[in-house]
């Protein structure tokens, strides 16, 4: 069963993979980093990443037609994030665990090699396979 | 030519406090020092205490956070039944928690978010200012449940980088002891689902560690909400009862330089 090193360390295989972390977004700590950090600081990138989660997470505009009401209290609102710019992207995916937490997968590939829709695809089966037995 | 000069006067030797913040060992000089010698044992201080292994944080306990087994059993993660059950079995909460991801009702994943995150939140208390010196007991007295030491290091760091958090969202830190009280400001704020939840459990008696406790969250993260709340108007803590009893005998009251220097005196006492 895979923990956070190796859910990690298969993120980082996925094509023009460059980095990846594991994050909390309420408390902006960085659970688990593997590879490069973009900025070269992987405890301010998780800070910074965690603030575009929580606004992403908290905001009523993002949330589904239901207003994320169902599913259940640790239901997640958003499944994941994706920002794109002149030379990377980054991939942020909700994980969405059976305790009450805030955490997100974050994956920095770059965009010569990446290919955004394998990574949403394979990022949604990380995150699900990290917590769920 | 001769040159007169006098010798400068040595300086006194203050403590430099704005150093002591920014690199590790600002919060507490003996915590560093254990780190440096790698012990193993437990630092017992005012508000929780840190188990170390090898100089490494590898679990920590506050009654002002909720344990990991709080946070799994809450949502119904583990019930009750099989927690007790394997807590009965191997007589120790990491004993039982190895036992549970043993049988796969926990996935390793989920254990380490689960334990990582209650790890930082005790810690985030335990390393709170304290008005008492902190006592370290030396042994092997730590189970063998360690899931991921985490350096005294990132702890510190971590831990002086919530304050501010905190700090930011709203200065006023008696929210998160008091117990709290709903406000009606003139026009409510939209609150998040998550704030919501916190605010419905709030009736003038729950604390915020409370109500962390009721909802299986992290303390911190209810804190951050608790103090979003406060912010926006909507939460206060309960002011305190007026004192009907004699007022106190001016024998016993400080001063402030008193407690300065108390401390400073504990500080000097700690790094030695």
């Amino acid at each position: 069963m895979p923990g956070i090193d190796e859910c990690l360390l298969e993120a980082m295989r996925l094509p023009g993979a460059r980095g990846a972390a594991l994050v909390d977004w309420t408390s902006g700590l960085a659970l688990g980093v593997v590879g490069e950090s973009p900025g070269g600081d992987h405890e301010a990138a998780a800070v910074e990443a965690a603030e575009l989660a929580r606004l992403a997470a908290e905001h009523r505009a993002f949330a589904p037609g239901d207003g994320g009401a169902l599913g259940g209290a640790t239901a997640l609102p958003v499944e994941d994030l994706i920002l794109s710019n002149r030379d990377s992207y980054h991939l942020l995916r909700f994980v969405p665990t059976p305790f009450d937490s805030s955490v997100f997968l974050h994956v920095w590939l770059a965009r010569a090699e990446g290919n955004l829709a394998l990574a949403r695809i394979r990022l949604g089966e990380m995150a699900g396979r990290l917590v769920l037995a | 030519m001769t040159v007169i000069g006098t010798t400068p006067p040595p300086r006194l030797p203050v403590r430099d406090r704005s150093a002591a913040h920014e690199g590790a060992g600002g919060l507490s000089p003996m915590l560093t020092r254990l780190a440096a010698e790698r012990a193993t044992g437990v630092l017992v201080r005012e508000h929780g205490s840190l188990h170390l292994a090898d100089g490494e944080v590898v679990h920590a306990e506050s009654p002002h956070a909720p344990g990991f087994d709080v946070l799994l059993t809450t949502h119904g993660t583990l019930d009750a039944t099989t927690w007790q059950e394997a807590l009965a079995q191997t007589g120790s909460k990491s004993g039982a928690v190895r036992l549970v991801v043993d049988r796969g009702r926990l996935t390793a994943g989920a254990l380490e978010l689960c334990h990582l995150g209650a790890l930082f939140d005790a810690a985030y208390f335990a390393l709170a200012p304290s008005s008492t010196p902190g006592r370290f007991r030396y042994g092997g007295g730590h189970q063998p449940g360690t899931v991921r030491p985490v350096t005294v290091d990132v702890m510190e760091r971590e831990t002086l980088r919530r304050r501010e958090l905190l700090r930011r969202v709203w200065p006023d830190p008696l929210a998160d002891s008091a117990p709290l009280i709903r406000v009606a400001p003139a026009a409510a704020p939209a609150v998040t689902a998550r704030q919501s939840a916190v605010l419905t459990l709030v009736n003038g008696v729950r604390t915020a560690t409370d109500i962390a406790r009721e909802l299986g969250r992290q303390a911190f993260h209810t804190l951050v909400d608790v103090r979003r709340l406060a912010a926006a108007g909507l939460v206060a803590p309960q002011p305190p009862p007026v004192r009907v009893s004699p007022p106190v005998p001016a024998v016993l009251s400080v001063s402030d330089p008193d407690i300065t220097l108390l401390k400073r005196l504990r500080d000097a006492l700690e790094a030695l």
